[in-house]
C-alpha cells in the first residue's frame, strides 16, 4: 500500500509474524495444502485484510456459522464472483477512507473455469485487490472432478479410470498467461515447499497497487490419492519436474524467481500420488513431451532437462488448448 | 423543485442522483440503459460524487453491489429481463444479508420467443427472493419511489433490499411532466446511510459463511417477518414523503373509486393507468367498478387486499406474464389471500411481450369480470388479445 | 424395523459400511435403507451413517436418533461426542476397540461386540480402512444378516468398484473380524459428552447472518472462534519433537496446515496437541529428524 516497493528479496521463513490470522481448529483433512497456503499467507498480510472466500474446501472448512477460521473480516457469497465481490468490497472502502487489503482466496475451479469471467473483469478494471488462486486442480469440494487447472491423464471422478477412457484427456489450463494477458501490475506462481520464494512474493502483492495475481499449487490429499505427510515433498517435486514453476511478473515483466538444478522426470512426481496410478506408458509419454515444451519455453536452455533429450529432436506437437505452444 | 419533461428511466436517474448514491454497479441492457447513460454524465460531469463500475456482466454487477452494499455504502444498480435472471444467483444474498440494496428493474419480456418489449414475467419469479417488490404507474413515482425506496431499504428497522418496477418503454422510454425535487429537500427528508454489519478490519465480522441446519429455519422465519413488518415502515415513509413533497402515490393499495364498488380489477404498473379511464367511463354509465392498483408485490398487502375486496359480488386481476398451465402470478397471490372470502374471481392475462394494452381490451377485461359478478363467467382465465379461440 | 447408526471419522468408510450392511440384508430378502449424514466436514472429522432394515417396505426418511445397534468405527468417538445418546437399552454396540468388550467404556450398558477392525484391516488391506472388519463383528451382533450375506455384499460392492483383489481382500479381513470379535457388556462410567450450543430463538438471531466476536452462555462466537473445535482427536498418530535435535530452521512451523506448532521465542518449537490432526508434514519436512510420528493420540 506504499508507493515505494520495499525490497523482499532478502526475506526468509524468519521474516513471518509469528500472529495467525487464520487460526487452528479449522476443519481441513490433515494434511491440506490450502492450509498450509491460507495460514501463511495471512500471517504476512496481517490484520488489516478482508478476505472474500467464494464456494470451494476453505468455504467449508474455514468459517460455518456461527464460528470462524479467520480473525479478520470474512465474506461468502456464490461460486464465480471473487473477482466482483473484490471491487464492491475496494469500492465501499474507497468511499469510506478506509485502509484494507482486499483479498479473494478462491480454489481453481473458480478462478480457471467458473469465475473467470469476474476474474477478468477486475483483472481488466485493475482492481486493487489480491486474487489468490489455491489451486488443487480439482473440484475437491464436491468431491473430486476434473477442473480445467487438472493435469493431463489424472484420475478425478469425473475423469474416471474406465475402459475405454483414462483420466483427463486434456492439458492444464495456463491461467497464469490469460491473467498476463490482461498487463496486470504484478502476478507470481507460488509453492508451499518454496517457503522463501513465497514469502517474498506475499509481501511484493502486499506492497503493490492494483490487481495482483498470486497462483499457489496446493496439493490435496484425497483428491490427489496422497499420503499426508507428503504434501510438501509433492509441491517440491512439481517444481523439480517442471509440473510447476517458480516465476513473477511485474508489469509484464516476467522474471524466473528459482531454478531447479535439472529436470527431474515427470514420473517422479506422479508415482507420489494415486491419481495418476491409472496413467499407462503412452500417457506417461504425452505428458512428459508437453511438459518438455513447457520446461524450454520456461527455462530454455538455463536449466538441464535430461527426460527431454529424447523428444528434443522431435517436432513440436499442437495440442490444442496449451497457449504455450508457439509461444 | 423543477419541473421536467423526462423519461421514466431518466426519472429514476434523477432520483439516485438526489439520493446520492455512492457506488453505481451496471451493465447495459434495453430499456434500462438510459438510466446509467444519464447517471454516468452526472458522475462524469462532477454533479454526482458516486463511482460508477462497469462490471462485466449482471452476475457481477449484483455481486459488486453486494460487496459494496456490505462494504457500507449507498448502494444502486438497475437491469431489465435477461439481466434480472443473470442477477438471480446473487439476488438471494442482499436479503438473508440485510444489505439494502435498490434496484431498477425495468420491465421487459424474458426467455425464448421474446424481444426487448414489456412483460413482468422477469421480476415476478423474483418474488420468492426476499426483495421488496415496488410497481410504479408513471414517471413521477418512478422518481419519488426511487427517494422512498432507500429511506425504507436502509431503516434499521427493515435493513432489506428494494426493487422497484418499472414497465418497459411504456414508461422508461416515454417523456411526461416530472416534478424533481430540490437537492436540500431530499437531503432532509433522507439520511445518511448508516450500515449495520460492515465488512471493517476494525470491527471483524463473520459475515454469511455456509450455514448448518440448526440455524437456517430460524433465518428464514426472521426473514419472512422482517418482510411483514415494513409494511408500517412503507406507511411511514410515504406519509413522511407526502408532507414533504405534497405528494402521494397510494399506499401498499392505491384504491380508486373503491367506495360503493360492486365489482373491481387488481392491477399494478402502467395497466392501472389505462383501467382508471375505463372505470370513469363505466361509472358515468351507472355501473358500480372500482381499482385496486396493487403497488407491492412484497410485501404481500394480504390484510389490506381483503379489507379493499369487502362488498365486493366480483374482483378480477390483470396479468402481465404466466405462470404456464397455472395462472398469472398476481391472480395466484391474490386468490391465495382472500381464499376464505369465496369471493368471485377471473383472472386477465394481456399485454404480454409488448403486445399494447388499448382501452378496448381493458373495457372487455371490466365486461368478463361484469359477467362473473352475476354468475355468467364461462371461466376463470382469459387471455386478452389472442387470435383465436381459448381452449 | 432395525435401526443402526454408524460413527466414524471422514475416510473410515462408514458410509459404505452402511450401504453394505443394507445390500446384506436386502440380499436375505429385507427391505433396507442406507444414508450419510450429509455434513460439510473433512477427512478425519466425525461422521455419521444410518441403516434401517424392515421386512417390508420403509417409509421412514428421518435420520435416526434411537438405534437398535450402535456402531463405533473409532473407538475415541466418545471422548468427543454423544455417539450413544440415544441407543435403546436392549440395543447393542459394535466397536472398533482391541479391548474386551467390559472393558470399554461407552457410557450405557449395553450388549457390546468389539474388534480389534484397526490391526486387521492394517494386516490384511495395509491401510486402517475398517469398514469392512467392522461388518463381520456386526455379522455376529445380530442374527438375521448373516456373514455369508455380508461377505457377499463386499464381494459385490467392492468387487464392482475395486476389483476383484480388493473385494477378496475386504472378504479375509470381514471373516477374519468376525472370527475374533468378542462379545459381553460394556462399561457405563463416563458421562455423555454436552457440547455447549447457541442455538437461538429466530427473533434472538443477530440479523445479517453476520456475528463480531461475542461470548454468549460460555460459547465464543464470530471471528477467530475456531479455537473451540478441539480437532486434536481427529488425529491417530502423534508427533513427538525433541529440543535438543532441533536446529530452529522453522520448516515445521511453516508447514503445519493448522498453526499448531508455535514457534517460541529462540525459534525452538512447542506443540499444541489440542488442534494436532496427526497429519506427519513436520516429520516429513524436518531435516535433521527431530520429529518423530508415534502411533496413537499423545502429547508430550
Amino acid at each position: 500500500m506504499t508507493d515505494t516497493i520495499k525490497d523482499v528479496s532478502k526475506l526468509t521463513i524468519k521474516d513471518v509474524p509469528n500472529k495467525d490470522y487464520f487460526i487452528w481448529g479449522h476443519g481441513a483433512c490433515p494434511g491440506c495444502g490450502v492450509a498450509i497456503a491460507v495460514k501463511n499467507i495471512m500471517k504476512i498480510l496481517g490484520p488489516e485484510t478482508i478476505v472474500y472466500v467464494p464456494a470451494s474446501c476453505l468455504v467449508v472448512f474455514g468459517a460455518q456459522y456461527p464460528t470462524s477460521a479467520f480473525e479478520v473480516p470474512y465474506f461468502f457469497t456464490a461460486f464465480e464472483n471473487t473477482g466482483a465481490m473484490a471491487t464492491g468490497i475496494r469500492a465501499a472502502l474507497k468511499r469510506r477512507g478506509k485502509k484494507a487489503h482486499v483479498v479473494g482466496l478462491a480454489g481453481d475451479g473458480g478462478t480457471f473455469d467458473i469465475g473467470l469471467q469476474a476474474l477478468s473483469g477486475a483483472a481488466d478494471r485493475n482492481e486493487d485487490m489480491i486474487y489468490v488462486c489455491l489451486d488443487n486442480e480439482a473440484y475437491m469440494n464436491t468431491g473430486i472432478q476434473m477442473s480445467g487447472a487438472t493435469p493431463f491423464g489424472a484420475w478425478t471422478t469425473t475423469s474416471p479410470a474406465g475402459k475405454v477412457i483414462s483420466g483427463k484427456r486434456s492439458f492444464k489450463k495456463d491461467i497464469d498467461h490469460i491473467v498476463a494477458a490482461h498487463g496486470v501490475p504484478y502476478q507470481a506462481t507460488l509453492s508451499i515447499a518454496h517457503w522463501n520464494d513465497f514469502v517474498r512474493k506475499v509481501e511484493k502483492a502486499k506492497q503493490v497497487e492494483g490487481f495482483r495475481f498470486l497462483h499457489v499449487l496446493t496439493p490435496c490429499v484425497p483428491g490427489w490419492r496422497s499420503e499426508a505427510s507428503k504434501s510438501m515433498e509433492i509441491a517440491r517435486m512439481a517444481v523439480e519436474t517442471g509440473m510447476w514453476t517458480l516465476y513473477e511478473a511485474e508489469k509484464g515483466e516476467s522474471a524466473l524467481t528459482y531454478k531447479p538444478k535439472k529436470m527431474e522426470p515427470v514420473i517422479e512426481y506422479l508415482k507420489l500420488q494415486g491419481r495418476f496410478a491409472f496413467m499407462n506408458e503412452d500417457d506417461v509419454n504425452t505428458l512428459q513431451r508437453w511438459l518438455c515444451h513447457k520446461w524450454w519455453l520456461h527455462y530454455k536452455d538455463e536449466v538441464e532437462a535430461p527426460p527431454c533429450y529424447i523428444y528434443r529432436t522431435e517436432k513440436p506437437m499442437h495440442m490444442d488448448g496449451d497457449p504455450l505452444h508457439g509461444a | 423543485m423543477v419541473t421536467r419533461v423526462i423519461s421514466g428511466d431518466h426519472a429514476v436517474a434523477w432520483g439516485v442522483r438526489l439520493a446520492r448514491a455512492e457506488v453505481i454497479p451496471a451493465f447495459p441492457i434495453t430499456p434500462q440503459t438510459l438510466i446509467m447513460e444519464l447517471l454516468s454524465e452526472f458522475i462524469n460531469d462532477g454533479e454526482l460524487d458516486a463511482d460508477f463500475i462497469p462490471g462485466e456482466s449482471e452476475h457481477s454487477v449484483m455481486s459488486i453491489a453486494v460487496g459494496a452494499s456490505a462494504g457500507g455504502v449507498r448502494t444502486f444498480t438497475a437491469t431489465s429481463s435477461q439481466g434480472l435472471a443473470l442477477m438471480h444467483e446473487m439476488l438471494y444474498a442482499p436479503p438473508q444479508i440485510r444489505l439494502p440494496v435498490v434496484l431498477v428493474n425495468v420491465n421487459r419480456s424474458l426467455g425464448a420467443a421474446a424481444g426487448i418489449w414489456l412483460e413482468h414475467n422477469d421480476s415476478m419469479p423474483e418474488r420468492e427472493s426476499g426483495w421488496l417488490q415496488c410497481y410504479v404507474e408513471d414517471n413521477q413515482e418512478a422518481l419519488d419511489m426511487t427517494l422512498q425506496a432507500f429511506r425504507i431499504a436502509e431503516d434499521h428497522r427493515v435493513m432489506l433490499p428494494v426493487m422497484i418496477c418499472l414497465d418497459g418503454f411504456v414508461l422508461s422510454h416515454t417523456v411526461e411532466r416530472v416534478d424533481v425535487p430540490d437537492q436540500a429537500a431530499v437531503d432532509g427528508f433522507l439520511p445518511k446511510f448508516v450500515p449495520v454489519n460492515v465488512l471493517d478490519p476494525d470491527d471483524p465480522v463473520v459475515m454469511n459463511p455456509i450455514c448448518p441446519p440448526e440455524y437456517a429455519t430460524e433465518m428464514r422465519y426472521q426473514l419472512d417477518r422482517t418482510i411483514d413488518s415494513t409494511k408500517s415502515v412503507i406507511k411511514e415513509v410515504g406519509i413522511d414523503f407526502a408532507k414533504r413533497f405534497g405528494r402521494s402515490h397510494g399506499d401498499l393499495l392505491d384504491l380508486y373509486r373503491m367506495e360503493d364498488a360492486e365489482y373491481a380489477l387488481v392491477a399494478i404498473g402502467t395497466a392501472a393507468t389505462t383501467s382508471r379511464l375505463v372505470v370513469d367511463q363505466l361509472r358515468e354509465g351507472g355501473k358500480k367498478v372500482g381499482l385496486i392498483r396493487l403497488r407491492f408485490m412484497r410485501p404481500f398487502p394480504k390484510e389490506e387486499l381483503r379489507e379493499a375486496v369487502s362488498g365486493l359480488k366480483a374482483l378480477g386481476v390483470f396479468d402481465r406474464s404466466v405462470s404456464f398451465n397455472s395462472f398469472g402470478p398476481i391472480f395466484t397471490e391474490v386468490r391465495g389471500a382472500l381464499a376464505a372470502l369465496h369471493l368471485p374471481m377471473t383472472d386477465h392475462i394481456g399485454g404480454l411481450g409488448g403486445r399494447d394494452l388499448t382501452i378496448e381490451e381493458m373495457r372487455d377485461i371490466f365486461a368478463r369480470i361484469e359477467e362473473n359478478a352475476i354468475g355468467k363467467a364461462d371461466r376463470q382465465v382469459y387471455w386478452h388479445g389472442l387470435r383465436g379461440q381459448m381452449q | 424395523m432395525y435401526e443402526v447408526r454408524f460413527h466414524g471419522r471422514g475416510g473410515q468408510g462408514a458410509v459404505m459400511a452402511a450401504q453394505t450392511l443394507a445390500e446384506a440384508a436386502v440380499l436375505e430378502g429385507y427391505h433396507a435403507q442406507a444414508f450419510p449424514y450429509f455434513g460439510a466436514e473433512r477427512r478425519g472429522a466425525p461422521v455419521k451413517a444410518f441403516a434401517r432394515i424392515d421386512k417390508g417396505r420403509i417409509t421412514l426418511k428421518s435420520q435416526i436418533y434411537n438405534p437398535d445397534m450402535l456402531v463405533l468405527l473409532d473407538e475415541t468417538l466418545p471422548e468427543i461426542e454423544p455417539v450413544a445418546e440415544g441407543l435403546k437399552a436392549e440395543g447393542v454396540a459394535v466397536v472398533n476397540t482391541a479391548l474386551a468388550p467390559e472393558e470399554f467404556d461407552l457410557g450405557i450398558s449395553v450388549v457390546t461386540t468389539t474388534v480389534d477392525a484397526t490391526t486387521i484391516a492394517l494386516e490384511k488391506l495395509k491401510a486402517p480402512i475398517v469398514n469392512t472388519s467392522i461388518l463381520g463383528a456386526m455379522a455376529k451382533a445380530q442374527d438375521f444378516v448373516s456373514l455369508d450375506s455380508i461377505v457377499k455384499a463386499i464381494q459385490d460392492k467392492f468387487g464392482e468398484r475395486l476389483g476383484a483383489r480388493a473385494a477378496n481382500l475386504n472378504s479375509e479381513a470381514a471373516r477374519a473380524a468376525y472370527q475374533s470379535a468378542r462379545t459381553g457388556r460394556c462399561k457405563a462410567e463416563r458421562p455423555f459428552i454436552q457440547k455447549a450450543q447457541w442455538l437461538p430463538d429466530w427473533n434472538e438471531l443477530p440479523i445479517g447472518v453476520a456475528l463480531p466476536t461475542t461470548q454468549v452462555n460460555g460459547v465464543v462466537l464470530g471471528p477467530g472462534s475456531a479455537w473451540q473445535n478441539m480437532v486434536g482427536t481427529w488425529r491417530t498418530s502423534s508427533p513427538h519433537y525433541d529440543i535438543e535435535k532441533c536446529i530452529r530452521c522453522l520448516r515445521c512451523w511453516w508447514s503445519c496446515p493448522e498453526g499448531t506448532i508455535k514457534r517460541q521465542e529462540d525459534d525452538h518449537m512447542k506443540f499444541d496437541y489440542r488442534y494436532c490432526k496427526g497429519c506427519g508434514i513436520c516429520a516429513q519436512i524436518c531435516p535433521v529428524s527431530a520429529i518423530e510420528m508415534v502411533r496413537g493420540v499423545k502429547t508430550w
